[in-house]
């Protein structure tokens, strides 16, 4: 009874969804993740003059103090129907819920979850769901709500209208997402938005997957969105008692048409000893096809086996028509840190570019059975060049280039999925590199996908250890901030000891860019351009007057407009850039008080278009924090 | 109690094995004629590697062999003696592979899609059609530079890169010794993705690979495990012993492998103390996290005088000798001469093996312990040059050395590769980068080159009429050379835009086997009949660097040495053995 509401319920969903052309109601722009937007106001002839319409501060910077040392500004706004209220509602890092004037960007309304501050982990929200739950009558208190699943493992509905909690979701308006085992702080969490269609809310979570070899399952739970009952679990490691992880920390996709949700699995765990989960570890390292109504497997395609490199399904799935040779396909891309695009029929898994079977290097730890091939898709190219030889060392004194040189000469490198081993190893790409959890921008119907890369190589190494070391002992520093990471893989009898490959003066070994925008034609399965993203102008021992484009690490996504437009914070200069979607030059800029490891989002509102971005620094790659949510607009709205 | 245990044994064997008939049939209930099925073990025989990871020094361990038959015209195959638990794959051009463990049922194999069909394809039908834009002097000179290690156009060589990556992947090729043109390498690049893109698009184009034919129904294929995916199983030898010697070039190991009960021995080359990583040559694999090729075993020789093996170590100057009787090594320090390469001995018992890098043939006397250096000559006053000062770069650091700069036209050195012995004891040589043959006459120590008319003349054999046998690498040839008439004879391969290796002569036979390592196959040319057979090989990226014969049943050896050996199918090196069915040999029935 319930499941058939829900069917009915879909189609009436998906169309007021698809009213917003000129909206932004879900974290992807729609539930397929596209990043993409209709609205032209602005676009490449006028975007020069772009200027700030107004700024929001959450107040976490005055509250939380030095706290927020431990956070990151990572959330995406969504624009709510003005059925329901027409705010834009975003998360801070903290889950504070935050819903907002479009226009004038006062405060409306707050929502506080007051969270468990307890654990090391640090915080991140990344976006809230909307949805109209269409079992409650019009008009009445949560007609229209918003989910948002919480640091401590909490599942929230809240009013969109009023922020006020839905009581009749779960326990006066939360369920717990943790079973039997309890809560433990700092031990899961949840980053990513909860989706939901059809009636029903599905959350992913994060797991810290290195510390142990049995960390938590990462186990996709799925509700009613009315009542809160717990409807079905995903197990993605089904018979593997001894491992753990593999939990959907990414965003997810819905096709609600279908009935289909696409949940992008990470790395079981340990990330990088498998000794004691022999076998490819399916479905860990995939994009799997699940009914959304039963959470039945449709198909799943695992694009790392037997995970040995941290190489998480990192990005949201993204749903689009391929349209080529007249055919037209439901199709999905998947975006990978190895810096892969596959695509396929997403109704029935079968790859839309040949996925060959590339041999790859086998481990040298004991018992390590690695596989013997790994996928890759004949097209489009890998979005970085692995490839680094000692002469292509590069550094900007002929010292630093030696230094390089020397280093790398000294690595094992057997190019891509080099497993680790106890000696030094070339990562390239690591578990930084390529896509993550900014995903891709669709550029409309046209095939093309805008991507950010990290384009950093590292270098690690396993190496024996006698005891375990109490996690507060270890030196966990940050390798995407230029430190060497050192945890130990309780009991796997090895210490993962991980860093960026730089010379002495803390410069990349490898070519710049160290992070780009790549444009790849899904359909003709080729690059059409490749730029610079990010200036590291404030990145040496002083700060450089002028900008020096040779790319950054980067966090966070970007959003691709049909005024021709590829908007992107991101970067490590503070800057929100947008780049002509055409030929990939830099048509403006704006520096923010801090980065924005975000993904921007834009939207129409009384006629006047808006770019959204949250400023609020970021932890991993150790700079300032903020508490900031900008908005730009043209001053004329032409 | 003794004759017990025996009965025991005989009782327990008898019981633990059986006949398997298996039918093979497509999904419309036709019988599938030569269809390769394989046999393997599921329990994996324990293994000794407890030295890094490999067989220790004077260990034995016992190889999983795995067998390949193929089906006759009425798609059934027989296995003799199969062990309870063993586990089969079936493969046939066109159909998707099957694996299984029943045969009381026919297997039915499905029809691959047609993007699977041209996915399967192998490299060389793709090769065949790269035009490098109709410059096909810069193909040959691809060919002669990329083959050397692995296929070109496998399907993980065919993805789509940049010009930027393609760049990358020569970079790292060329500093693992590949001597890609400096000047052309953007040109290549762009050639590259252009030419794999259009076959991608237009899949029509590439030509369906040879069909497999019903001669292999009356074979039989052994394979022996050895090694490990960083090992390099090179050249090795079939031995009057029974046994097979097998180098692996990466890890100074011989494998002692006896094909009747797949037990091998391995034995470790000793090197100097004071020896280097990679030898005098230095080690362009640093980035390999397992190599031990402190003296690179190279190519191997018998003397039918005691049974002595040599062995060139081309990381060194010196010629090893091993007694397989008592398993001792003896290693020969030569004065002069730079990588000891392909090696054969006379009747006399004289030692003979090219140098390929100071363009000299040496000969070893070992009534006299005593080497004998024959120089060949430079083809300009630069090769002269560079030829004379190579004692003094080889005296230099590895990391200090001059890096060659080739281009199009000249490679650096002529480097003589190949050899042979004809019964009249004149030796015989070719150099890869000269195009031509050495004529070496022992006795009055006169050196006679002559023009090769083909591009790439790399091993040769000489066959019961002395006449010379040569691949001719770039060129996708077999070529013939009369010695008496001085002709050159060419024959077409048969398959298309093959990079022919090695080969060998069966004597007895009449049979000319040449490698095919961009087809997966082995290919056996009948001498008088001019006519050729096609073996296609059971794994895939099977490339070959030598053959061995056993003249008592013209059984064919040969060893997977893709470099990378990962690369292979499996990832696994192994010996095979391509051998006539007993019952074929008999007539008594066709399996």
């Amino acid at each position: 009874m319930q499941r058939g509401f829900r069917l009915i319920l879909a189609a009436l969903i998906l169309e007021s969804a698809g009213a917003a052309d000129d909206g932004w109601l879900y974290y992807g722009g729609d539930q397929g993740g596209r990043h993409y937007s209709d609205a032209s106001q602005i676009n490449t002839e006028n975007v020069a003059r772009l200027q700030v319409a107004w700024i929001f501060r959450s107040g976490d910077v005055e509250t939380f103090g030095e706290e927020m040392e431990n956070t990151s500004g990572q959330s995406t706004p969504i624009l709510l129907p003005e059925v329901a209220g027409g705010s834009l509602v975003y998360c801070t890092p903290f889950n504070r819920i935050i819903a907002l004037s479009p226009e004038s960007g006062t405060r409306r309304w707050q929502f506080d979850p007051l969270i468990d501050h307890r654990g090391d982990r640090p915080f991140r929200c990344r976006g809230v769901s909307y949805a109209e739950e269409l079992r409650v009558a019009a008009d009445s208190h949560c007609r229209h709500r918003i989910y948002t699943a919480t640091h401590d493992r909490r599942l929230w509905a809240v009013d969109a209208i009023d922020g006020t909690p839905c009581t009749d979701f779960g326990e006066y308006g939360f369920v717990q997402l943790f079973g039997e085992e309890g809560y433990v702080p700092g031990d899961v969490s949840t980053t990513s938005a909860p989706v939901v269609a059809n009636g029903i809310v599905v959350v992913g979570s994060s797991v810290i997957d290195f510390t142990r070899l049995k960390t938590p399952r990462g186990t996709v739970n799925a509700y009613d969105s009315q009542s809160g009952e717990l409807l079905w679990q995903f197990d993605p490691l089904p018979g593997a008692p001894d491992s753990g992880g593999a939990n959907v920390w990414a965003p997810m996709s819905v096709d609600a048409a279908n009935g289909l949700i696409y949940l992008p699995t990470g790395a079981p765990s340990p990330d990088y000893y498998g000794v004691h989960r022999p076998g490819n570890n399916l479905y860990a390292n995939s994009v799997v096809a699940v009914e959304l109504a039963t959470g039945k497997v449709r198909w799943y395609f695992q694009h790392v086996r037997h995970d040995l490199w941290d190489y998480d399904s990192p990005a949201q799935p993204v749903l689009f028509t391929w349209r080529k040779d007249g055919q037209s396909v439901p199709a999905l891309a998947q975006l990978t840190k190895q810096g892969f695009v596959f695509v396929f029929n997403r109704l029935t898994g079968e790859p839309l570019w040949e996925i060959t079977q590339q041999p790859v290097p086998p481990s040298l730890i004991a018992g390590e059975q690695t596989a013997v091939t790994q996928p890759k898709p004949i097209a489009p190219p890998q979005l970085l060049d692995p490839n680094l030889t000692p002469d292509q060392a590069w550094g900007i004194t002929p010292w630093d280039k030696k230094d390089c040189a020397r280093q790398i000469s000294e690595l094992v490198n057997l190019g891509n999925f080099t497993p680790l081993s106890e000696q030094l190893t070339l990562m390239f790409p690591g578990s930084l590199g390529g896509a993550n959890w900014g995903g891709g921008a669709l550029l409309g119907d046209t095939g093309v996908l805008l991507v950010n890369i990290n384009n950093v190589p590292f270098s690690g190494r396993l190496i024996p250890t006698l005891k375990n070391v109490s996690p507060a002992d270890e030196k966990q520093d940050q390798p995407s901030a230029g430190q060497r990471m050192q945890v130990t893989m309780q009991g796997s009898g090895y210490t993962v000891d991980i860093g960026a490959l730089q010379s002495s003066l803390g410069i990349p070994c490898n070519a710049p860019p160290w992070g780009k925008v790549v444009a790849v034609d899904l359909l003709r399965g080729r690059i059409d351009w490749e730029a610079p993203l990010g200036s590291v102008h404030e990145l040496g021992p002083i700060n450089s007057p002028f900008q020096i484009n040779l790319g950054t690490p980067n966090l966070g996504g970007g959003i691709a407009t049909a005024g021709g437009l590829f908007f992107i914070g991101a970067t490590m200069d503070r800057l929100i850039r947008a780049y002509d979607t055409a030929s990939g030059e830099v048509l403006w800029d704006f520096e923010l008080p801090v980065d924005a490891t975000a993904t921007p989002m834009t939207y129409v509102y009384k006629g006047r278009q808006y770019v959204i971005i949250n400023a609020g620094g970021h932890h991993m790659f150790n700079r300032g924090y903020g508490d900031y949510l900008f908005a730009f607009a043209l001053a004329d709205k032409k | 109690m003794k004759f017990c245990s025996l009965v025991c044994v005989f009782l327990a064997t008898a019981m633990s094995s059986y006949a398997a008939t298996i039918t093979v049939r497509n999904e419309s209930g036709s019988a599938l004629a030569q269809v390769m099925v394989s046999r393997s073990l599921v329990e994996k025989a324990a293994l000794n590697l407890s030295d890094d990871g490999y067989t220790p020094h004077a260990v034995s361990n016992q190889a999983t062999t795995t067998v390949t038959r193929f089906t006759n015209a009425e798609g059934v195959v027989r296995f003799g003696d199969v062990p309870e638990a063993v586990t089969y794959r079936a493969r046939a051009q066109g159909y998707v592979d099957v694996t299984f463990t029943r045969t009381d049922d026919d297997i039915v194999l499905a029809k691959m899609s047609a993007e699977q069909l041209i996915a399967s394809y192998p490299s060389n039908v793709w090769l065949s059609q790269m035009t490098f834009g109709g410059d096909l002097e810069l193909k040959k000179r691809f060919q002669l530079n990329c083959a050397f290690c692995h296929q070109q156009a496998s399907v993980f060589m065919r993805n789509e890169r940049t010009v930027e990556q393609w760049l990358g992947v020569f970079a790292r090729m060329n500093g693992y010794g590949a001597r890609l043109p400096v000047d052309e390498q953007e040109r290549i690049a762009q050639l590259l993705q252009e030419e794999y893109r259009f076959l991608r698009e237009h899949p029509q184009v590439v030509p369906q690979p040879r069909q497999w034919e019903s001669h292999l129904s009356g074979v039989d294929m052994t394979e022996w495990p050895i090694g490990d995916g960083f090992s390099q199983m090179h050249d090795f030898l079939l031995h009057p012993n029974g046994n097979v010697y097998v180098g692996d070039n990466l890890f100074d190991r011989i494998y002692e492998v006896n094909p009747v009960s797949g037990k091998y021995t391995v034995y470790k080359v000793p090197h100097p103390e004071d020896a280097r990583l990679g030898g005098i040559l230095g080690n362009r694999f640093s980035v390999f996290p397992k190599m031990n090729n402190y003296m690179g075993v190279h190519s191997f020789a018998y003397s039918k005088k005691d049974g002595h093996i040599f062995i060139t170590p081309s990381m060194q100057q010196a010629l090893l000798e091993f007694n397989p009787d008592t398993k001792e090594f003896t290693t020969h320090w030569m004065p002069e001469g730079f990588y000891p390469h392909t090696i054969r001995i006379d009747q006399k018992d004289r030692v003979w093996f090219t140098l390929a890098v100071s363009s000299q043939v040496a000969m070893f006397d070992r009534s006299k312990e005593e080497f004998h250096f024959y120089d060949l000559p430079a083809r300009s006053f630069k090769e002269w040059f560079i030829i004379n000062a190579l004692p003094l770069i080889f005296w230099l650091d590895p990391e200090n050395r001059p890096i060659p700069d080739p281009d199009r036209a000249g490679t650096g050195l002529p480097m003589p590769y190949g050899i042979d012995i004809a019964s009249d004891g004149i030796v015989w040589a070719t150099r890869l980068y000269a195009n031509d043959i050495a004529r070496i006459d022992p006795e009055t120590e006169e050196v006679t080159m002559i023009d090769f008319p083909y591009q790439g003349p790399r091993r040769l054999r000489v066959d019961a009429d002395d006449n010379l046998w040569i691949v001719a690498f770039q060129d996708s040839l077999l070529v013939k050379y009369d010695p008496v008439n001085e002709r050159f004879t060419a024959y077409d391969l048969p398959v298309i835009n093959e990079i022919p290796y090695a080969l060998n002569v069966d004597k007895d036979r009449g049979v000319v086997w040449v490698t095919g390592n961009q087809s997966d196959t082995l290919l056996s040319f009948d001498i008088e009949t001019e006519n050729w057979k096609v073996y296609p090989l059971p794994r895939q990226r099977f490339f070959t660097r030598d053959i061995e014969i056993s003249a008592k049943d013209g059984a064919v050896y040969t060893t997977n040495s893709h470099f990378p050996t990962w690369q292979s199918e499996g990832g696994q090196p192994t010996l095979l053995r391509i051998a006539p069915l007993k019952e074929v040999v008999s007539g008594k029935a066709e399996q």
